[in-house]
């Protein structure tokens, strides 16, 4: 019954003990790996005592990386800022476009709807390049290439049916007749979707925009075709650490750090709406 | 004035047909039942007439005025649900407040306003609380609060008891008639209790199948039930049915229960020789352990109270199961076995068995 | 040995200070069932009656063996089963949701509950075919689960329940989503059924009728402990405290707070509403000696046993409702609603004035601290 043996519980330490190492060592790893030099990453055997230096994190933030083979320009920073840009504003963008039409989806059946539910939702299936290269040449055509507008534009893929679908769930949770409670006492359907329908929804809105900034964030193929380097996330930046000379592991290991920072500290600021958020849909599913 | 007049109101879904050509007048200050089993199309007819889901046939008309395409937030209809359908980020106050601030009221009238309907309804003391952290009697009485604080001239409370516990149910079976009252409203009150529409209604509207069987008042419902589908909502425990075959005779109809021959009295002159069903509520059996007159043989398999009240299992010759009830406990001490049955000719009714009209006129 | 296992041979089941603590390791556990003592007579049935919470369902639960027992011993037919696996208890249990195997249809479903007993194919065919006709699902037998009815299915269940030999019977809500006419049908023959052959059962419900109707004595439980165990006449005339007397009954008992004098007569006093003056000889003299040990009580009179149109005392009518077999009144006294019910239509409309009168042999009077009973009618409790 409720009861369990010591054999059981010791089990169960020792298995989660194991996920829990075989999550978490990489992420250890490359956090220490950011405090060393290049050839003390490549020691062989590799050791955990080292003397921590900050020389990796130096280089990026003043965007000058000495190798072996001379001095590199690196455009880090700005990579970085560029991933924020894009990020932001996709998601705002998605949001302002995608609560409505979920809301619009979730109590509208109108004729075609599942349709076009499933059109947007197609979008986050489809292989990337498989619009990418029509794309790329449209973009050059109508000069959306290589500008922010034409990124986020095409970011729009990625966010876009994430949102919907997630926020349609919230919205089909909400009893109809708490709406019309409200609808009924004066208010018109402007009123009861901003004042009722997305208070109530708010923490799908919230998993559901975090989650699209991740997949935005960590978009790699989109940005490498369609921007150059003044326009590049850090997903592409990092290409930059594959020098003529080797592979700079230390800097990497830097910018993976510097690069996650931003999400995880958005993750963990909203981690209980991402939670709760998730595990709601889930139970709707 | 009728208040609320539709007129052959029709709606389908995929499904079916829902509603088939409903009809009803409801005059200014009067309390409307419309009561009917599951399924019935109850709540399909209030959202009708509140707005939220559209007719496809017939018209609704309210104060007067053709409403039957006006948007919801424009027929000024106070609502509650039955599942309360309170705000879950407001509380309390901001629920009810929300009947008034469409309107372009000031504060202070909204807050006057909101303490009125607080204070009759007796929630004065929980306004500030969100809905989580309120009773069940408490949100029923937020969302009754939030129906009638913009004094609205219709009300429409769907099924508002339903989800409170029988206790605080039957304190607002008494309370609510008089509440409704004071606000001078035109209600329309949806229930599945046949209790709960004979205690708050002036009139009851069954419906049944979509459509309206009968309206009219609680007594004359329960005594002179149209049908036979009107007769078996109402009672506890509801109404025996036996099929029989009526012979005419010297002194009015006959029939045979339970191989006995049992008079239907003088005033019952109509369905002879044809196959009807004997209708007969079960405080109107008596039991006894002789025959007397009219008195037909039965076995009684069971004794249960019933509130104040004795239900007597018993079972007919032929192998009918028919209820008997009697007021008070004293007949607790009747044991199964057997006894003999007898009624009031004059409160038995007649169905048609074909058709389920009732037959002949009653008290 | 505890107490009560000792107390004679006809107990069929005994629960001898049984505690139910959920997740007792926790920040806030929660004491579902409090130092519970229960003993059924062999062929007795038990009602186990409260609201949502008052830890009926857990006691349901332990003695099935779903639930282990925190503290207490459980015993049926002379054997301790509170350790024992639920299969080997000798019990059988109709559940109140959906608990029928979807693979098979009603009749399997229920023959699979004799396939234990031993009993000839033809023999059980038998039996199920009985019970299928008692609870009224003879034609839906050869019908899979999933294509039956809410009512339909938990008549299964408890068709396969009572089919099959056991020393106990727990039936949990057992007619809980049946329409009214069934239920009541149900009630009578279920009650016939139980009472020839002398099955012991336990069931929970939440509907003090249903528990009246079927039960021979009721448990009545809040907040995890028995409040009273007690045949319905006297659960409703001598109530053990003020919860159970305003929960059993519908409608409730009418209670007030009162000042009480006793001497040559008894007199209580509501504040701002009646005066009830008795002579003292309309109560018994130890029924005195206890109210006079206090000088404010709560008095309680059945909405039954209000006479009405005669006494002194006179209230305003607040509503008036007519049930086609009884009329309800409530009668605004002392800024509470009193209901008075009559199996009579009763004239008196909203706002007229009526006479009441409690007779001495209906009040019930309780400790206005802890609510314990003081004396029901003339006698002390």
């Amino acid at each position: 019954m409720e009861h369990s043996s010591r054999a059981e519980r010791v089990l169960r330490g020792v298995l989660i003990t194991a996920i829990l190492v075989f999550f978490l060592f990489p992420i250890l790893w490359i956090f220490l790996m950011s405090f060393q030099t290049n050839e003390e990453v490549l020691r062989i055997p590799p050791s955990l005592f080292f003397k921590p230096t900050l020389i990796n994190y130096a280089s990026l933030i003043t965007g000058k990386l000495q190798t072996a083979a001379g001095s590199l320009d690196l455009a880090f920073m700005l990579n970085l800022w560029n991933s924020v840009l894009l990020s932001t504003l996709s998601v705002a963008l998605s949001l302002l476009l995608g609560v409505p039409a979920a809301y619009a989806f979730a109590r509208f059946k109108f004729r075609g709807s599942e349709d076009i539910a499933f059109t947007l939702l197609s979008f986050r299936f489809a292989p990337p390049l498989l619009v990418l290269l029509p794309l790329s040449l449209y973009f050059q055509d109508i000069g959306l290439n290589d500008t922010y507008v034409g990124l986020i534009w095409v970011y729009q893929l990625i966010a876009l049916p994430l949102i919907l679908w997630i926020v349609r769930g919230y919205f089909e949770d909400i009893s109809p007749d708490i709406e019309y409670a409200y609808r009924i006492a004066g208010h018109s359907w402007l009123q009861t979707f901003l004042r009722i329908a997305v208070p109530l929804a708010r923490p799908g809105i919230a998993a559901a925009g975090l989650l699209a900034f991740i997949f935005c964030w960590n978009n790699f193929v989109f940005a490498l075709i369609l921007a150059s380097a003044d326009k590049q996330p850090v997903t592409v930046g990092a290409l930059a650490f594959v020098t003529a000379s080797g592979i700079q592991y230390g800097q990497i290991a830097a910018a993976i750090v510097l690069s996650i920072t931003p999400t995880l500290a958005l993750a963990l600021y909203a981690q209980r709406y991402l939670v709760e958020g998730l595990s709601l849909g889930a139970v709707k599913g | 004035m009728a208040q609320i007049e539709l007129k052959s109101l029709s709606k389908a879904f995929k499904t079916g047909k829902v509603l088939d050509g409903l009809d009803l007048s409801v005059e200014e200050g009067e309390i409307v039942c419309i009561f009917g089993p599951s399924g019935a199309g109850k709540t399909v007819l209030l959202r009708l007439i509140a707005g939220v889901e559209e007719p496809d046939a017939g018209a609704i008309f309210l104060e007067g005025r053709d409403a039957t395409d006006a948007a919801p937030e424009r027929r000024g209809i106070g609502i509650a649900f039955q599942n309360f359908a309170l705000f879950p980020h407001m509380s309390a106050f901001d629920n009810i407040a929300s009947a008034l601030t469409a309107h372009g009221a000031t504060v202070a009238t909204i807050k006057a306003k909101v303490d009125k309907v607080a204070a009759m309804l007796k929630i004065s003391h929980v306004l500030n609380h969100e809905p989580r952290a309120l009773s069940n009697g408490q949100k029923q009485r937020t969302a009754l609060a939030r129906a009638l604080a913009a004094d609205p001239k219709i009300v429409l409370l769907d099924d508002p008891l339903r989800n409170v516990d029988a206790k605080l149910r039957y304190e607002m079976r008494l309370e609510l008639p008089s509440l409704l009252r004071a606000s001078d409203a035109t209600v329309l009150y949806v229930t599945q209790d046949y209790k709960e529409a004979m205690a708050i209604g002036d009139r009851i509207a069954v419906l049944i199948d979509g459509r309206f069987e009968q309206v009219a008042t609680p007594a004359s419902i329960y005594r002179a039930p149209v049908s036979v589908g009107v007769a078996r909502l109402f009672g506890d425990p509801t109404i025996n049915l036996i099929p029989v075959n009526p012979q005419a005779g010297g002194d009015g109809l006959s029939c045979e229960i339970s191989g006995a021959k049992v008079g239907l009295g003088a005033a019952q002159v109509e369905g002879a020789g044809r196959s009807m069903l004997l209708g007969l509520r079960p405080e109107s059996l008596v039991v006894n352990d002789d025959a007397g007159l009219g008195g037909f043989p039965v076995d009684v398999v069971a004794v249960t109270p019933l509130n104040e009240k004795s239900v007597l299992l018993m079972r007919t010759r032929d192998g009918q199961e028919i209820f008997a009830s009697e007021a008070g406990v004293e007949n607790e001490e009747r044991k199964p076995g057997p006894a003999f049955a007898r009624f009031d000719p004059a409160r038995a009714l007649m169905f048609d068995e074909a058709s389920g009209a009732c037959i002949g006129s009653r008290p | 040995m505890n107490a009560s296992a000792k107390s004679g041979g006809d107990v069929a089941l005994s629960l001898a200070g049984v505690d139910k603590i959920y997740a007792p390791t926790a920040e806030r556990p929660v004491h579902a069932v409090k130092a519970l003592d229960l003993d059924v007579r062999k062929g007795e049935i038990v009602a186990l009656l409260g609201s949502s919470g008052c830890g009926k369902t857990s006691t349901l639960r332990m003695i099935a063996g779903f639930e282990a027992v925190t503290r207490g011993s459980i015993t049926l037919a002379g054997r301790r089963i509170e350790h024992l696996a639920p299969a080997r208890r000798g019990v059988a249990m109709a559940f109140e949701g959906y608990s029928l195997y979807p693979p098979l249809t009603v009749r399997d479903n229920i023959a699979f509950a004799l396939k234990g007993a031993k009993i000839n194919a033809r023999d059980a065919d038998k039996a199920v075919r009985e019970v299928a006709a008692l609870v009224e699902i003879e034609p839906i037998l050869d019908r899979y689960p999933s294509s039956i009815s809410g009512g339909q299915q938990q008549r299964a269940s408890l068709a396969r329940a009572l089919v099959r030999p056991a020393d106990l019977y727990l039936l949990d809500e057992p007619m809980g989503q049946l329409e009214p006419r069934l239920r009541a049908l149900l009630r009578g023959r279920l009650k016939q059924l139980l009472g020839e052959r002398g099955m012991t059962s336990i069931f929970v419900t939440h509907d003090q009728t249903e528990a009246n109707a079927l039960a021979d004595r009721v448990a009545v439980m809040e907040g995890g402990v028995l409040q009273q165990l007690a045949n319905q006449t006297e659960l409703k005339e001598r109530p053990a405290n003020l919860f159970v007397a305003t929960f059993i009954g519908e409608p409730p008992m009418n209670v007030f707070d009162a000042k009480v004098e006793v001497g040559e007569r008894v007199r209580f006093a509501v504040e701002n509403g009646p005066r009830l003056d008795f002579s003292a000889n309309e109560f018994s003299e130890s029924a005195r000696r206890e109210i006079a040990k206090r000088a404010r009580v709560v008095i309680g009179v059945r909405p039954h046993d209000l006479r009405l149109n005669s006494g002194s005392n006179e209230a305003r009518v607040v509503s008036n409702q007519w049930l086609g077999d009884q009329s309800h009144l409530a009668l605004d006294v002392a800024g509470k609603l009193m209901v008075a019910v009559a199996f009579s239509e009763m004239g008196a409309s909203r706002r007229d004035n009526l006479r009441y009168d409690v007779p001495a042999a209906k009040l019930h009077v309780f400790d206005a601290d802890d609510g314990k009973a003081v004396s029901h009618g003339a006698a002390a409790a």
